[in-house]
């Protein structure tokens, strides 16, 4: 058994009065190191929440998120990322004033952004180092053909795609994706789901918020289901798929419609 | 013939001084994303500290405390040190807000440095303001004062836009627009948006600080009336027409700006009436361009089609 990369220790969060995530006793899960995890549950049942949770846009009430061992309570949203967390958002942010490759590049955590180094001018030679490697990931991605092209010109689909090459340029620990799926051509949800496959393979850890079900239960190997901010259930795929309380809560839905 | 020759010399002078002050409005604002409605602070702070390092000390009917009697270049020095030093003070509190909320309390900052330097008479005489200030003697290199000083602040926009263009087109530049577009999307990739910010604040106003020592020593005065809000709002429209986001753009501007002006004080008007219509009528002309060029924005409508096609 691999140790636990992420843990997630009876945490809450409320706005105002109501309890958005972990109800009364809190939210609690683990994911442990080289794991594929999915977090699903039905609309507001927190996943997004829970995500911004983690990162640090959000702050638990209580409770605690740890990363790697660190305990993540205080952290900065950019901290947390320089601890190797890396994650996508639910609507895809990408810098505008950017070109594709740009967005790419100023994924890295890049010693040659400070000042001292642009007052020494040594960080052509990185740069060159960093633009090879974006490309690359870029080709791994799909999105050679539009690495000099600006932001705007690029589709729904292909702005997810930017935002996880941004974030695998960095190569984070653990990678959070926010409905990967959500406004993707079939085509493009295939070769997503081959690079989360290879990814997965090549040890990394993720974790996937999704609401494409049938995308998620094949090729994830752990599931989470929230319901109302509370664990309702977890355990592999066909596990899940047999589970009683989710296919009420969830999947029973999605069939009745 | 001589007189264009002049008011050329006079744009080149202003135009380039006042550059300075745009490009580093360009950097804060336009690469930055912050609003500093208080620009005209740090280029006061420049001035004084440049007239209060050099000039003699206090002595007769003088109310200033402090005179250090140093060379000029010392007071240059100590000119972007104050600005710095200013930057740090206001932006440390005020940086973590937001667009118009960082307006207002830049405004307020200088505001409040404006009136410190009307009623605290140990550090310029209040509202008289110092007189005579020092400056390098023009003469030595056989060229008329104007000359040199319209030399001298060319060569120090030059060097504000090389030192900005050389920042902005290296890595740094690149989070430094990361953050302007998306705060949040930048933290996700580690950047700390509050230091760089802050770094990008500090930086631009030294420039700001050299400039208000070359303005006194062009004045060779330095008083609270000289560094108004007007100072502050004169940069910003020149940013504006010159079209933001290129070092050119804020050049032009601002030449432009100044040269208008310059045309309109050069006409030999028949009486005191005359000159004060016109004065009156540059005035409503330069506010009227402002609100064109906010309104229709073609700068932007530019870009954006650049941007698309």
């Amino acid at each position: 058994m691999s140790r636990d990369l992420l843990v997630i220790d009876k945490v809450t969060k409320r706005f105002g009065g109501l309890k958005a995530v972990g109800g009364d006793a809190g939210l609690s899960f683990s994911v442990p190191e080289g794991t594929f995890l999915g977090l699903i549950g039905p609309n507001g049942a927190g996943k997004s929440t829970t995500f911004n949770l983690i990162s640090g846009v959000l702050k638990p009430t209580s409770g605690a998120v740890i990363l790697d061992g660190k305990d993540l309570s205080t952290a900065r949203a950019s901290e947390i990322a320089s601890y190797g967390l890396g994650r996508t958002f639910q609507t895809p942010r990408a810098f505008p004033s950017l070109t594709v490759l740009e967005n790419v590049m100023v994924g890295a955590d890049n010693e040659g952004e400070t000042l001292l180094s642009v007052l020494r001018g040594g960080w052509k030679a990185r740069e060159r180092a960093l633009r090879d490697k974006a490309t690359e990931v870029l080709r791994r991605v799909g999105l050679t053909e539009r690495i000099n092209d600006v932001v705007a010109n690029l589709s729904g689909g292909e702005l997810r795609m930017l935002e996880v090459a941004r974030q695998l340029v960095r190569d984070p620990k653990i990678l959070l994706l926010d409905e990967p799926t959500a406004g993707v051509d079939p085509s493009l949800q295939a070769k997503l789901s081959r690079i989360l496959v290879d990814l997965h393979a090549e040890g990394r850890t993720l974790v996937v918020v999704e609401h494409n079900l049938h995308f998620l239960l094949q090729i994830a190997d752990s599931v989470v289901v929230l319901q109302h901010g509370e664990l309702l259930s977890k355990g592999t795929p066909s596990e899940i798929k047999a589970d009683e309380k989710v296919i009420a809560a969830y999947l029973g839905a999605d069939h009745a419609a | 013939m001589n007189t264009i020759a002049q008011i050329a010399l006079t744009v080149l002078m202003f135009g380039s001084l006042f550059s300075v002050l745009t490009l580093s409005l360009n950097l804060q604002y336009a690469r930055g994303g912050m609003i500093n409605f208080g620009t005209v602070a740090y280029f006061a702070a420049g001035a004084y500290a440049y007239a209060i390092v050099t000039q003699e000390p206090p002595h007769g009917l003088d109310q200033y405390l402090v005179g250090l009697n140093a060379p000029w270049w010392a007071g240059f020095i100590a000119a972007g040190f104050a600005a710095m030093a200013f930057a740090f003070l206001t932006g440390w509190p005020t940086l973590r807000l937001r667009g118009e909320y960082l307006a207002l309390t830049t405004f307020a900052f200088a505001e409040m440095l404006n009136s410190l330097l009307v009623n605290e008479r140990g550090i310029g005489n209040g509202t008289v303001g110092l007189a005579n200030v020092e400056r390098p003697d023009a003469a030595i290199l056989g060229l008329s004062e104007n000359l040199v000083y319209a030399g001298a602040a060319f060569l120090l926009m030059l060097a504000t836009a090389y030192a900005f263009g050389r920042l902005l087109a290296s890595p740094y530049g690149r989070a430094v627009d990361a953050i302007r577009d998306d705060e949040v999307a930048a933290e996700a990739i580690g950047k700390d948006v509050a230091r760089l910010r802050f770094q990008v604040f500090v930086i631009s106003s030294i420039p700001i600080g050299f400039a208000g020592a070359l303005y006194a020593m062009i004045t060779t005065l330095v008083n609270p009336d000289l560094f108004s809000a007007e100072v502050t709002f004169f940069v910003w429209i020149a940013l504006v027409l010159g079209g933001e986001r290129t070092i050119l753009g804020a050049v032009v501007g601002t030449m432009a700006l100044v040269g208008f002006q310059e045309v309109i004080r050069a006409i030999p008007f028949e009486s005191v009436r005359a000159a004060e219509i016109a004065a009156a009528a540059e005035d409503i002309v330069t506010g009227a361009l402002f609100i064109v060029i906010l309104r229709w924005q073609p700068f932007a409508a530019l870009a954006r089609r650049r941007h698309s096609a």
